[in-house]
This record gives C-alpha cells, structure tokens and sequence, in this order.
C-alpha cells in the first residue's frame, strides 16, 4: 500500500494510491488521476524530522572523512519539506548545490530505548527526500548548518509512504538520482554505516520517537552542482520516484 | 502542547564569542561563525512548568531564555519588521548535557525527553527584551543575564534566519543562550523569573536519563 498527501478541493487529504499508480483513492470513496494530484510532502505536522549526515561509506570517502562514532544526527524544521513535482529555489550564488537522495523511515509507534533486533517493529513506511545542500554556505559550527541544511522548500519529500510490509528489506535498495535525465547518484541502502534498525535504536536510547517522525538517512556518493531548471528526480527501488525543478531566486 | 517548531542559536551571548576569539581562529572553526547557529528543539523536549525532568548521575545545563511566539509569518523580514512578527513570549529553560564543542549538533545531549521546560505564554512587548532574567536553584539565586547581552538582537536575529528559513506562525525562537548558565544534578529545583512574565519551574529527579 502506498499512501500520499495531496490538496484536493481545498482540503489536506491522505489518500491511497491504486496499484497502477495512475489513480489516487480519496477518503470519501472518490478518485483523481495521479497526473492531476497536487502533491504535499507526506508528513504529519509536529513531527520530528531527523537527519544523518555521513553515513554511507562510499560518500565519506568521496568527501575525505573518516567512518566515525557517534553517528552525524541533526534536525530539520518543517519548512525545508516540499512535495512531488514540485519546486526548489537554487540561490543565485549556490553555485554548489547538490541533490542528496535518501531512504526515509517514518515511525509507526513509540519507540523508547528499542533494541535493534525490535526497531523495524517501529517502522510504518518509507519515503524519499532529495536533501539538497549548498555546500558554499557550510560553516564549522552545528556542521552540516541550517544555512545548508534546514533552507525553505530545499527538501523534497514524497512522492509517496511505502508501507513497512512491502518493503522485505531496507538495506537492499536501489537509489539513483538523475538530473536532467543524467545519472549523478548511483548507490545501494546496503552501504549504509548505520542501518535504519541502528539508527532508531541508537537515537530511541536518548529521545522517545513518536508516529510521523522522520529519519532521513543519508545519501551515497556522486556530489553534481546543480543549475537553475535542472530537473532532479531522486528514485528508490520499491518506493518510486521523486521529482523536482530548481527555479533561480525571483527576487534577485 | 505547541503547534510549531522551536527554534533556538547558539553562540549568540557577546561575552561568549569574546571568550572564544581565540579557539574560532583555529581547527575545526578555522573563522568564527557567520551565520546563526541554529538548532532544534524537538517535540519529545517540551514540557510544562513544574514537570519533572529525569536525569541520571550527571550534572545537566540549564540555561534560561525567552521564547518567542511567532505570530505571523515571517520570511525575508527586515529587522524594522521583525518584532510585528511576534506575538507572545514565554520563559524557557533549555537543558542540555554539557559539552565544549560546537562543531557538530549535539542532538542526543540537548535534545532529551523533557529538556525544554516552557512558561506560559504572554502577549509579546519589547520591553521584556531588557529585563533581567533569573534562575534560582532551590531558593538561592544562582544567575542573572539579560538579553541586552546577545550578539544578534531578538529583531536581527528574526531577519537574518528569515532570510533562508520561514518562521512560521506558531514556531517558537530562544533568542540566545547565556554561556555562565548552571549546572544542577538530580534533586535540585529550578525557577525562572523574568519581569512580569509566567514564573518557570522545573523539578529535576533521578531516573531514566533521557
């Protein structure tokens, strides 16, 4: 089952996507067509949005870093969330911003000091969010910092939540993100440091983790500045794919 | 018990950065910081004045501040706008486990459950922007500041962050933390008073430290 957000006739709603794909199923027992549907980052408001820095091997080795405890946790206001087919703004002096693909998992019930053998058990689904950062703004100080990291709109979520149950293992995805058709990330969930399981052990042991949080965990190699107009599609295997257009700065 | 987001800087304390000129020179600072230095409190954090907050054997951090309500929001303002975009505030108590380095987020040490004690809210006026605000630890007053002492006012602070990163109504921004804040252990209470504003208070007990 795959459950999306979407406005619709002026309301917020969740709705259920048929196999096809093709058709949105709304509460009510209506339908639109998925070409149709306005996308909404699907999340739920307040939750906690969680995010890995350096946690694939291969990108840590791209960037010169060394695989290290503890893991790079930080956090990520609401306002950086957009949704499917929708729009990010590229900064006219971003002349080094990149998509960063990443495997999502959305909590499903509470989860407190949760061994990892139990963590998949607090899994309801996953998404995907192309995290885009903007390298030229990094600064030494709450590394990788909000001017990178927590900027309006700059992190694409969706397009969909991939129920827990369809997905047999998480540690064995396909990620790929294009931008304009070109393939730029070509990784595998197997190469995470720390897996999904880990991840929600480790941070269950310091904070109780509630429905609709978000752990975004990370992206593999292959950084690729970006320019305005680029399309970026960000796709995991068994989840779908993600799309996004950087427009330049209107106010500029 | 809050709709939005809180929003909270670092190294936003004059006396602060003055103390630390010399360590932002070098590795891994290398310059000191442009930029707000943001971090989040999350959902799991919030708690009402008079809870307990459970720590374990260790010594915690307990900085008081004041939290902003936005009310309005507030994206690429000016500072001569900011402060219209603020609609209540409130006394906060942001505790952390202590730690020297700001070069990574320290999420599992000030984020915890419960380490963000929050007053009721009152209806925003400039002037509780240069009133004292006072800690006392069980009875005895153990610290003083006030925000006249931030590097980035309460107004520059809202600009600049709005520049890449919506307040949005609802959120709430701890407009800056005093670096001589105290340290309590498990036991000890906690009060924090600022003008006329809610009084703040937090019972600190052993327990699960989370």
């Amino acid at each position: 089952m795959k459950r999306a957000r979407i406005a619709h006739e002026g309301r917020v709603l969740w709705v259920e996507v048929a196999e096809d794909g093709e058709v949105l199923r709304l509460p009510d027992g209506g339908s639109v067509k998925a070409a149709d549907a306005v996308w909404l980052p699907p999340v739920t408001p307040g939750a906690t949005i969680f995010a890995l820095g350096l946690n694939y091997a291969d990108h840590n080795k791209e960037l010169g870093f060394q695989s290290k405890e503890p893991p790079l946790v930080f956090l990520k206001g609401p306002n950086t969330l957009s949704g499917h087919n929708g729009t990010t703004l590229r900064p006219t002096d971003a002349n080094q911003m990149h998509p960063e693909c990443e495997l999502v998992a959305v909590i499903g019930k509470p989860a407190r000091s949760v061994s990892v053998v139990r963590a998949l058990d607090h899994v309801s689904g996953y998404t995907i969010a192309c995290d885009y950062a903007v390298r030229e703004y990094l600064e030494n100080y709450y590394r990788p910092n909000a001017r990178v990291k927590n900027r309006d709109g700059a992190t694409p979520l969706g397009p969909w939540v991939v129920d827990a149950a369809d997905i047999a293992d998480p540690q064995a995805l396909a990620l790929r993100t294009t931008v304009n058709g070109k393939t730029v990330q070509d990784g595998s969930t197997a190469d995470m440091v720390m897996s999904v399981a880990e991840l929600i052990s480790y941070l269950s042991a310091t904070m109780t983790l509630m429905p609709g949080d978000l752990i975004l965990t990370g992206t593999p190699q292959g950084v690729h500045y970006c320019e305005a107009g680029d399309r970026v599609v960000c796709e995991i295997e068994g989840i779908g794919r993600l799309s996004n257009t950087l427009v330049g700065d209107k106010a500029a | 018990m809050l709709a939005g987001t809180v929003y909270g800087v670092v190294l936003n304390d004059r006396d602060e950065r003055a103390g630390l000129a010399d360590a932002f020179a070098v590795s891994p600072y290398k310059a000191p910081p442009e930029a707000p230095v943001v971090y989040i409190k999350p959902r799991n954090c919030f708690a009402r004045s008079g809870a307990e907050v459970f720590i374990g054997d260790e010594d915690v951090e307990v900085a008081a501040t004041l939290g902003l309500l936005i009310g309005r929001d507030a994206a690429r303002t000016a500072v001569a706008d900011a402060l219209a975009h603020v609609a209540g505030v409130c006394l906060a108590l942001d505790v952390t486990v202590p730690h020297e380095s700001y070069y990574r987020p320290v999420v599992p040490l000030r984020c915890r459950d419960g380490f963000l004690p929050l007053g009721d809210f009152a209806a925003f006026a400039p002037s509780i922007l240069t009133t004292e605000i006072v800690t006392t630890v069980d009875g005895n007053s153990v610290h003083r500041w006030a925000p006249t002492r931030l590097v980035r006012d309460a107004a520059t602070l809202i600009a600049d962050l709005s520049a890449f990163m919506t307040l949005a109504a609802g959120d709430v921004l701890l407009i800056g933390l005093p670096y001589d804040a105290p340290c309590v252990r498990a036991g000890q209470s906690v009060t924090v008073t600022s003008g006329s504003l809610p009084t703040l208070k937090a019972q600190f007990n052993a327990g699960d430290a989370r």
